[in-house]
């Protein structure tokens, strides 16, 4: 991991404190920290050292003391109109960088917006002034929202909240900023830099995905067993409204695609009880993706989740009040992420909403919706348990497979599966999303997803193909399925049909390709159980033989 | 109390407390540089529950200064 640290201002020791946080997580590090006040020059000039380093991810920190100068001090000895122009000049400078740095990097560039001051030279008069002092940082800062809107590689660090959270008393030490020229006090660089691990997480992959939960003084007061479902503490006595509190800030990460699950030592059905039928549970039985109420070790029931979702272990996080459980799973798991708790539930929110580690820099219709997606597998599941036979299940799962051509708006989701589907993945070919955008400009190429749903839901957008056209030939580039939607017969429904459409313009065979991996065993068997002949590297379909359509699936074209 | 500077002092320039005494200064000890000399600020601050003055800070050309104002600070 390349890190470069761009700043108006002194900010040894940001580097140091980010090296640290990344051998914690396993993750190499490297850095170039410009010279003092060198952000400029080094953005500007396409032959500067920076440039030359390549980094990963650049933080670019300029104060607004720098930034504004003497009228940092003095706003008001110029007009409105002078105030505006001359922050319409800071922008065009704040852009001119911007476009600098995409021009030279390939990579994501993370500005800090700028602190607006508690303190006006205009007193409590202040909001009456046109383009007064405060509003002329606030402009500043809602520009360069705009920026990040329109620019993939932008990012804006929130640097006005972060002097909120911690005081800009507290931030802003006078005698650092005179003898050193200091604007973060040295004390609260720790903190600076857990921010900023933000947006190194995800880049690196060391970002989580699942929340997995106890039950008793966790999402409730009390223990279920023993106080029973009146007794329990959740909702009107002070404990009982912070495990609603703690319950909703759940459920709003839930909302945004992060995985819940729980992992309890309990009766299951006195604590189903309380999930289904409590006034007050704000979480319900469809938020989980995988319910493990039972008397087994802990650690077991934890693994056995990781199993059934299909995630790492090192993406998740675990909460419980017990110590004793804590340490077992630290001992046991020590790539889980195991929140210290504390015994009071009034802070349990705070240290939830403290967690930087369910940060991504992207994020799709479907990754929102994933939530909701697990939470139906596991109901997929249980019904699958109902039904012994496996055409059975499928047949009466009512699958449905929406085949779409690509649009812009399908083309992230569509890159983000090229570049972390693994198992069922012919080839295995990672596409970004500029590439996927030629392939779809290009008439010799057609790019394409499925989307499927069932009786249980939407699965969204889990196939994605991307087919090179010749004369009497197509040539299957990619071919890839979610995990998520494996072992249901749609891989042969999504084929089929774009058999039948090369048949319908007039192509002869299809050749494809089987690129083996450590990963993508399940694709192995795919093409020559389809029917495909094997001819030298390639697999080939010759398109006079019978299409058929799988029967337990309906394929629509849109 | 007083006695616990040179230790602060041989931690945040990462040098043995056997080698610190009250002329230690950034003559004689190569990491004391000025960015450092804060750190030590902040590490003495912290420890001492006190708070310097901009001239003390830049007064301090020795260990033994650093121990004379802490003295004023009614550090004994």
């Amino acid at each position: 991991m390349k890190i470069a640290i761009l700043s108006s201002f002194t900010l040894n020791g940001l580097s140091e404190i980010l090296h640290v946080k990344c051998s914690e997580l396993g993750i190499g590090y490297r850095s170039f920290v410009a010279g003092y006040n060198q952000y400029a020059q080094e953005l500007i000039n396409s032959k500067s050292e920076y440039y030359k380093f390549s980094p990963d991810v650049t933080f670019l920190i300029i104060d607004i003391r720098n930034l504004l100068g003497e009228n940092f001090f003095f706003p008001y000895n110029i007009s409105d109109n002078e105030r505006k122009s001359l922050i319409s000049e800071k922008i065009n400078h704040l852009e001119n960088m911007i476009m600098n740095f995409e021009k030279n990097l390939n990579s994501k560039l993370i500005i800090a917006n700028f602190n607006i001051p508690s303190y006006s030279p205009n007193g409590v008069l202040e909001t009456k002034f046109d383009f007064g002092f405060h509003e002329m940082i606030e402009e500043l800062n809602k520009s360069l929202r705009d920026i990040s809107k329109n620019h993939n590689s932008v990012y804006v660090y929130n640097f006005n909240q972060f002097i909120s959270k911690y005081g800009e008393k507290n931030i802003f030490d006078y005698r650092q900023f005179h003898v050193g020229d200091i604007q973060i006090a040295l004390n609260f660089l720790p903190q600076f830099g857990y921010d900023l691990m933000s947006y190194i997480k995800p880049i690196t992959g060391t970002n989580r995905k699942c929340i997995v939960l106890d039950l008793d003084n966790t999402l409730w007061g009390g223990i279920i067993g023993e106080d029973g479902f009146d007794g329990i503490e959740l909702g009107h006595s002070p404990n009982g409204k912070a495990f609603v509190d703690f319950q909703k800030e759940l459920l709003s990460l839930w909302n945004q695609g992060i995985i819940l699950a729980i992992n309890s030592k309990n009766n299951f059905d006195d604590a189903m009880n309380v999930i289904k039928e409590h006034p007050n549970m704000i979480l319900r039985e469809k938020n989980f993706a995988s319910i493990k109420i039972n008397w087994n070790d802990k650690a077991e029931n934890l693994k056995q989740i990781a199993n059934e979702i299909n995630i790492g272990l090192n993406s998740i996080v675990f909460f419980d009040d017990d110590k004793l459980n804590q340490e077992r799973i630290k001992h046991e798991f020590p790539e889980v992420l195991t929140v210290e708790l504390s015994s009071d539930p009034s802070y349990f929110s705070a240290i939830l909403k403290d967690l930087n580690d369910f940060n991504v820099l992207q994020r799709t219709e479907d990754d929102v919706k994933r939530g909701e997606m697990y939470a139906q597998q596991r109901e997929r599941k249980e019904f699958q348990k109902s039904i012994s036979n496996l055409d059975d299940f499928l047949e009466q799962l009512d699958i449905q497979v929406k085949m779409k051509k690509t649009s812009e708006f399908l083309i992230p989701r569509i890159s983000q599966l090229t570049l972390k589907t693994n198992q069922f993945n012919l080839t295995t070919k990672r596409y970004q999303e500029e590439e996927i955008r030629n392939f779809a400009n290009n008439d010799k190429f057609i790019v394409g997803c499925a989307q499927v749903l069932d009786k249980f839901g939407d699965n969204g957008i889990t196939g994605v193909y991307i087919i090179n056209k010749e004369d009497k030939v197509w040539n299957i580039d990619t071919f890839l399925l979610s995990c998520r939607i494996m072992g249901r017969g749609v891989e042969n429904g999504i084929l089929s049909q774009i058999l039948i459409d090369a048949k319908n313009n007039g192509i002869e065979e299809i050749r494809a390709n089987f690129i083996p991996t450590k990963k993508n065993k399940p694709a192995e068997n795919f093409l020559s159980d389809f029917g495909f002949e094997k001819h030298d590297d390639y697999w080939i379909y010759k398109l006079n033989n019978e299409i058929k359509l799988p029967k337990h699936l309906k394929v629509e074209i849109e | 109390m007083i006695n616990d500077v040179n230790a602060i002092v041989a931690k945040v320039f990462s040098i043995p407390e056997s080698e610190v005494n009250d002329q230690s200064s950034p003559e004689n000890i190569e990491s004391w540089d000025s960015f450092n000399g804060l750190v030590l600020v902040d590490e003495l601050e912290t420890h001492f529950k006190v708070k310097f003055t901009i001239s003390e800070i830049t007064d301090v050309k020795n260990v033994a200064d650093i121990k004379r104002h802490l003295k004023n600070h009614n550090v004994s």
